[in-house]
């Protein structure tokens, strides 16, 4: 399929119309910029023009710092065993 | 154990068994009692209510379920929760030797504070199920879950903080989640407050900024219940991405 501009019928945004509405009117809000503040010590200012930067680029600045765990590729092997009250502890 | 909390393993000495955090809940190691005494002489039921309410009604709670139950740990009440008598005031931990998350009954008295304690061990146990956390022995890796807990669980909110007359709003959030991260450390690990501190730091950014499976920082019920929406919706956010 060819790129262009405007959305295609199989080339959906990420998230919902209604979902880019509610955060563009929470970032425009006192509510958030103190929020922000609170948490960040900076103004949203960079967050309202973070919300018209890609979805992609969102994701890549969240990945930029290197974790601190080893993951998983499957569940804690005891997560679902029963409970041994008696078991030597 | 992980104090509102800190992880902690079974067995060894009672030596060990008190570096790691386990003199905070008693009732650990003892035989449950029996039903009666436990309805009459406790707040068991009081707790287990309490409990109740908060997974099916506190978008917290909801949207870390859910993510567990993605990562293949789905959560059970009656096999992975406790509700127990600990000692102090310490309000709950999660115990990853059982995979248990423990309450203390005695200790948590209202709706508003089980549903941040239950948001905070759940939050260890998603860790613990998403991850090789090495509770015991790397107390890094401790720092890192409990930056977490008290990031994304509502420990700090803003009315939180005041309640404890902690006042401070440029980043104070940030401020808190260090102090409350240290605090958990210590209650768990008989370390060294300067340890706990090089510890957190060393960790703050890459643990601060790690916000799964919120996706942000919830401030308030209505941005977890935002946070809940958009994970479950996250099939078709990938996808499009």
């Amino acid at each position: 399929m060819a790129g262009g501009g405007g959305w295609r019928w199989r080339n959906r945004p990420p998230r919902s119309c209604e979902d880019y509405w509610w955060e563009w009117r929470h970032c425009r809000g006192l509510r958030h910029a103190f929020h922000h503040y609170y948490a960040h010590g900076a103004r949203a200012a960079a967050a309202q023009e973070a919300l018209c930067k890609s979805e992609r680029a969102r994701v890549e600045e969240k990945q930029k710092y290197a974790p601190v765990w080893t993951f998983r590729k499957s569940p804690p092997p005891d997560w679902y065993l029963p409970l041994d009250q008696d078991s030597p502890k | 154990m992980a104090a509102e909390g800190g992880a902690g393993p079974p067995g060894g000495a009672e030596e060990e068994e008190d570096d790691l955090g386990y003199r905070l809940f008693p009732d650990r190691k003892k035989k449950p009692q029996s039903f009666l005494v436990r309805s009459l002489f406790t707040f068991h039921n009081r707790c287990q209510l309490m409990l109740r309410m908060s997974l099916e009604t506190n978008p917290y709670a909801q949207l870390l379920l859910a993510a567990m139950k993605q990562s293949g740990c789905t959560v059970f009440n009656d096999r992975h929760f406790s509700c127990e008598n600990c000692d102090g005031c310490v309000s709950g931990g999660f115990d990853s030797a059982t995979s248990q998350i423990v309450l203390c009954q005695n200790n948590i008295r209202q709706q508003s504070h089980m549903n941040r304690v239950v948001a905070h061990e759940l939050i260890h146990a998603f860790d613990h199920c998403r991850a090789h956390v090495d509770w015991f022995k790397n107390v890094k890796h401790l720092a890192c879950s409990e930056i977490r807990a008290a990031n994304l669980s509502g420990d700090c909110t803003l009315m939180n903080e005041i309640a404890r007359f902690k006042f401070g709003l440029k980043a104070h959030h940030q401020t808190c989640v260090r102090d409350r991260a240290i605090r958990s450390i210590l209650a768990v690990r008989k370390v060294s407050r300067e340890t706990a501190e090089k510890a957190v730091d060393e960790v703050f950014d890459a643990c601060f900024n790690d916000l799964e499976p919120f996706g942000r920082i919830p401030h308030n019920k209505t941005d977890a219940k935002r946070a809940y929406k958009d994970f479950l919706n996250r099939d078709r956010y990938n996808a499009n991405l």
